[in-house]
Formats: C-alpha cells, structure tokens, sequence
C-alpha cells in the first residue's frame, strides 16, 4: 500500500512540477496570471463607476433676481448638478446638450420670483439628455427631490408666517438609511464581482489552452501511455492553477481594501473555502472546454462562450431580479451566481457560515458535475 | 520463459470500418520485431492496443505478463513507448523532460537522477541534460525522446515509426541503439515503413488492410514470398519506356520497375523464362543478371496476393 502512495505521490508531483515549469518558462501566461488580473482590477475598479455625480448643467436665467439665484445655488450645493456655463435661451441650451457639453439644462423663467411673491404657480423647466438614462435618471431625479422640497419649505413658511409660528404642521420626511455600503460606493460592489470574472478568465481559460496545447504537441498520447491514473493527472494540471487563482484572488482583495476601501467584515476562511469551491467548478470548466476542443484556438474561444454568459448572468453587472422571469432560473447553473452571493455576503455583510451555506451548496454541486463529467469525458475521448 | 508479447485474434472496429481483423503473432524477449504496411493498414491501430490504449473489440494480448483487456493500467506499467512525433516539451530542458516521464511511472529521489545520467550516458547525451529541448536537431530530440521510453526499464519497448522524417545517418545511429537495447534483454516492437529498416529487424510482421497475411524472418520472407526471380536488365537500344513495355509483355512477368539506368523484371515462379528470353526481348547489347529479393519485393508482392484474395482496391485499405 505504501508502495502505491510512494508512486501517487511521484506521479502527481511529476505533473505538478512539469506544469510549473511549463508556466514559468512561458512569459504570456505567466503575464496572464499574475499581472493581468492586477491591471484589469484596476482599470474596471476605477472605470466601471454605477454613481452619478457631477452632471454638466447650464443654466438659462431669465428671471436675472435674487430668488432665482439662490435657487440655483441650492440645485447646485450637493455636487449631482455642476453648473458649466449659462444661455441665454432655450434653444441655445438645448444647442450646448446636442454638442455633449452638457447633460441637463435648468430653466429658470422670467417672472419666477414674482410668482414666488405671490403665491402664484411657479414654473422651472430642467432639460435632460436622455441617451444616458441612468445619469439623466439621477439628475432629474435630484432637480425633482430639491424643487419639490423647496416648494414644500416655501409653503411652510407662509404657513407658519400667518398660523403664527409654533403651531404643528404635519409632515413625514423619508430618511433612508444604507447598509453595508453607505456611500453607494460602486467599487465596493463591483471588485468581487470583478475578483470573481478574473478567476473565471484565469483559470478556466489557462487550464482548456493547456490541455489543448498537449493534444497539439502529442504529448498528451505520450503520457496517456504512461501508467498514471487519469484523476491523478487532471489533480496535477489543476493545482498549480488553483493555487494562482488564490493568489491572484488575494491580490483582488487586498488591492480593492486599499484602493478602494472594500471592507472585510466576515471570516477570511469563509472567503478562502468559498474561492476555493468556485474553483473547482472553473478549472473544471476548463478540463471539460478541453475535452471538446481539437486545438488552441477552439479551447480559446470555447472559454469565451463560458466566460460571457457567465459573466452576464451572474448578477454581478446586472441585478438576477431584473433578468426575464425565463432567464432568471438559467442563472441557478451558474457558478459565478453563487460565488458572488456568497463572497459578497461574506465581504460586505459579515456574513456566517450558515448564510452562505447555499451558495456553497451550489457550487459544490455543480463543481462535482463539472469536474466528474470532465474526468469521464477524458477517458473516454483517449480510450 | 513466456514471450513478452502473445497477441491472439485481435480485432479493432470503428463502426463499419475494421481497422485490426483477427491478428495473431508472438515476440519473444530481447527480440526486435518489425511491423510493415502502407498508412492506415492497422499498425498505429495495432500499436494502441498494445499500449493498452484502445481496448479490443474482439481478442486479446499479452503485453510482459499482462493482459491488454483487464490490466492495461499494468500493461502501461511495464511498457515504454515512443511516436514519430517524439512528443517531448519543447520548452523544457532535456533532463526536465526525463524527470517528468520518469515521475509519470512512479519514479522519484535519488534513484530516477542516477537512472536519467545512465539513460542519457545510453543514448549518447551524457552533459547535454541542461539543453533546452527545443533547441536540439531533430536527431538528438529523437534520442531523448528514446530516453524517455526506457527510463523506467521497460520489459517492452514500442516504437511507432521511430525514425520518420530523420536523415539516413541519424537513422542509421538510432538503429544501432535499437541493437543495443534488445542485446540487454529488452524486446522491441518497431513499426516502419523504410524497408531498410525492416532488413535489421529479426522478425518481420507484414500488414495489409488489418490482416498480417505474412510474418517471419526477413530471408524466411524473401523466400516464401518474393516471387520466383528477380533480374535486373541494363543497357539495349531501345528507350526505357519502350523496353519497359516489351518486357512486361512477356508471359510470366509480373512487373518491370525502373532502377537507377536499368530495369528490375519480376518474374512468376512457376514461369521458364529466363535471362536469354529477357535479353532476346530487347535489341542491341543487354546485360542481364540475376538480383536478390528485397524487402520491397516481398511488400509488393504479399500486398498483390491480398489483393487478389480480397479483390483489389479493398486490400490497400485507406492508402
């Protein structure tokens, strides 16, 4: 018995080193797996920003008084509306959103702060380019919500100013309250989910070209006549895999704490045995891609056709809930789904054990139906 | 001792195709064992199998003890095995190579680096483990891949068509290894398609369409298979073309080749004709002499007769 596991033990270390050495002779993968993934942090962290500030707005005044002004100033004051220049008219304003200058235009009609005075139905336009519909969404959203007050202040104060002050006035004030990602900060949403899609690029992809590769050269038949036993060779190619995702893994997280101010707040080893099932089901996929595969290219391109829809139907970009009723349960085969529940209930929430249990269900389940199906499909391409 | 390879009807289908039909032979120890036929007549099918790779549709074999059928993770145990393509890493030095074969039969420590400096020392590239594979000339890449094969002591060594695409010295050299092994014990099972090759082999099994209709030594071959003389004809007036066909006019030639300035005349066994009829065929001075069989006639002549029991195109198979 000992003799077996002396052999087993030669065996998968003569894979596992072969692969080393394979990956580190060669600087494209190598590039890959290590500096790729930092860079593609950095630049979708940075880049794929969900938060609207700052829309460009250009203000017409034709009212020119001291009311209108300050109502401006107070559209303007949280920073969601910046102000890049003034027209004269309508038309000219409307000129400035066809050339992209600006995104909104507020305004502000003559006899605006007579109607104030008294009484009267006022009226301020605010003008949105709607070709991006979630800025203009949010700036007239934010225009909406500041008028709307500003009415309801300006009502109050007559109120008050004849009632005497001091007598109640009934009002309800909505004031919400935002958990685990308080400033709505889109790269704390996003870098899991980017962590997540850069496993899926790394290893499933690394791992088909691999194998592909091996089938190329013929030394795939060369130690398919070796006596080492199939599950043992496919443990040999994927480990060093593994072990660079969780690096690579690291890397995503330690970078986003840093950078981007993820917080950490449930158990490291949660995080880790999560990534680790993840993995599993995506080397997997890699194994299996490879199985169907005659060559490289096809291996490439057969990791693509996992990787997007994958990547699409993750929730990650787009929220399962907001998917056709038809797709939703296609989402249930993916693994990226339930990494990314449960990474970021375990990164953002503080999740337990017993909250992600599910998602590490399903990744175990699909993991082993991946992996297995890989295995048996290799043995029996080759016999 | 039992021989190290006993093969007994085996038979490979591949849906309608049969690519192996109802082979049988034996290979004793130390013995080198040639396999000839035209591409696709069943020698890589055959070599599988073997290999324990492909399993039999009908048959079996027993490859150094073990049976291919029920035991193929044994038979690859105790088998080496070597392709024309030599399937080595290109990107990995020569010694890494070994180590990584070596290991994928179980091999490790100390005992696989004494094994690989003896190994190299064997096929002549003994200093050369530190060389990256990519960079050696193709003959070199075939020893090392030969290496590879015997690292781990194998009582069996397949060879499928080792020496394609390699120049004749390199070929002659890698034969000479082949010598080697097989006077240490080792038995070689070489699948070739240079007949040169199959003269150094001690036995010679003959593949045509999946059957092996001929199997001996290559002299036992030459005389129970090559048709009843070969002469070669040179000089005479006529131009080659024309003499070619005055010759395989005669009754009893079986066919007339061209052979660097004169011809090669196969002649029927049961035919009288002889060198007179030959030179009388053709005017002017022509020498004649009678030519020792080669392999190459004995090829043509077993793959003829198949064709003739099976009616012909189908007995060249897919070549």
């Amino acid at each position: 018995m000992s003799g077996d596991l002396l052999r087993w033990r030669n065996q998968l270390l003569a894979v596992v080193r072969k692969e080393i050495r394979q990956t580190l002779q060669d600087r494209r993968v190598l590039f890959l797996l290590v500096v790729a993934p930092f860079l593609q942090l950095l630049v979708f962290g940075f880049a794929i920003d969900l938060g609207v500030d700052a829309v460009p707005t250009v203000v017409v005044d034709q009212d020119r008084s001291p009311e209108g002004r300050a109502l401006v100033a107070g559209l303007l004051a949280d920073g969601t509306l910046v102000e890049v220049g003034e027209a004269a008219s309508v038309a000219e304003a409307e000129a400035a959103l066809a050339r992209g200058e600006a995104a909104a235009a507020v305004f502000l009609p003559s006899g605006l702060a007579r109607d104030l005075d008294r009484g009267d139905p006022a009226t301020v336009q605010v003008v949105l380019d709607g070709s991006d519909p979630t800025r203009s969404g949010v700036a007239g959203g934010a225009a909406v919500r500041f008028f709307g007050a500003r009415g309801l202040a300006l009502a109050r104060d007559r109120l008050e100013a004849r009632l005497g002050a001091g007598r109640g006035l009934p009002s309800v004030e909505v004031r919400p309250r935002l958990l685990y990602n308080p400033t709505l900060s889109s790269p704390v949403y996003m870098v899991p989910g980017i962590a997540g899609m850069l496993l899926l690029i790394v290893t499933t992809v690394v791992t088909s070209m691999g194998l592909a590769r091996e089938r190329e050269l013929g030394t795939l038949e060369a130690v398919r006549v070796t006596p080492i036993p199939t599950p043992l060779l496919m443990l040999g190619k994927v480990l060093p895999f593994v072990a660079v995702g969780l690096f690579d893994v690291t890397l995503a997280i330690t970078a986003g704490a840093w950078i981007f101010e993820v917080p950490l707040r449930g158990s490291l080893w949660l995080f880790y045995g999560l990534t680790l099932l993840y993995l599993l089901t995506t080397v997997g996929m890699g194994l299996l891609i490879s199985t169907i595969a005659q060559n490289q290219q096809q291996a490439f391109l057969g990791g693509l056709m996992f990787l997007l829809p994958a990547m699409l139907l993750s929730g990650t970009l787009t929220p399962i809930h907001a998917m056709p009723s038809w797709l939703q349960p296609v989402t249930l085969l993916n693994p990226l789904r339930y990494y990314m529940e449960g990474i970021r209930a375990v990164l953002l929430k503080g999740a337990t054990t017993g909250d992600v249990a599910h998602a590490a269900l399903g990744l175990a389940v699909l993991g082993s139906a991946i992996l297995g199906t890989a295995v048996r499909r290799f043995r029996k391409r080759v016999a | 001792m039992s021989p190290a390879i006993v093969v007994d009807g085996l038979s490979r289908r591949f849906g309608r195709f049969t690519a192996v039909d109802d082979v049988s032979f034996e290979v004793g120890r130390g013995e080198v064992f040639g396999y000839l036929g035209a591409n696709g007549a069943g020698k890589s099918t055959t070599i599988r199998m073997l290999c324990g790779l492909l399993a039999p549709t009908a048959g079996d074999a027993v490859v150094a003890g073990a049976r291919v059928s029920t035991q193929p993770e044994e038979v690859r145990a105790r088998i080496g095995y070597m392709s024309q393509r030599f399937s080595l890493y290109p990107e990995l030095r020569v010694a890494e190579n070994l180590e990584f074969f070596g290991g994928a039969h179980g091999m490790g420590g100390r005992s696989l680096a004494r094994r690989l400096e003896a190994v190299l020392e064997r096929v002549g590239l003994a200093g050369l483990g530190r060389e990256r594979t990519q960079d050696l000339p193709g003959g070199m890449r075939q020893r090392v891949a030969l290496a590879g094969a015997i690292l781990h002591e194998p009582a069996v060594v397949f060879l499928d068509e080792p020496t394609a695409g390699v120049d004749p010295w390199v070929r002659r050299r890698f034969w000479g290894l082949i010598r080697e092994l097989a006077d240490g014990g080792t038995t070689i099972f070489v699948t070739t398609h240079y007949m040169d090759e199959a003269e150094l082999c001690g036995r010679v099994g003959l593949m045509v369409a999946g059957r092996l209709p001929a199997l001996d030594t290559p002299e036992g071959l030459k005389r129970t298979h090559a048709p009843g003389r070969v002469w070669s004809v040179r000089g005479g007036e006529l131009p080659p073309e024309q003499a070619r066909l005055r010759l395989a006019a005669l009754p009893g030639v079986l066919d007339v080749q061209s052979m660097g300035a004169g011809l090669r005349v196969r002649v029927d066994r049961h035919a009288t004709l002889g060198a007179d009829d030959l030179a009388a065929s053709l005017s002017g001075t022509v020498e004649v002499e009678e030519d020792a069989a080669s392999m190459e006639d004995v090829f043509l002549a077993v793959v003829d007769a198949e064709a003739q029991r099976v009616g012909t195109a189908a007995a060249f198979g897919e070549a």
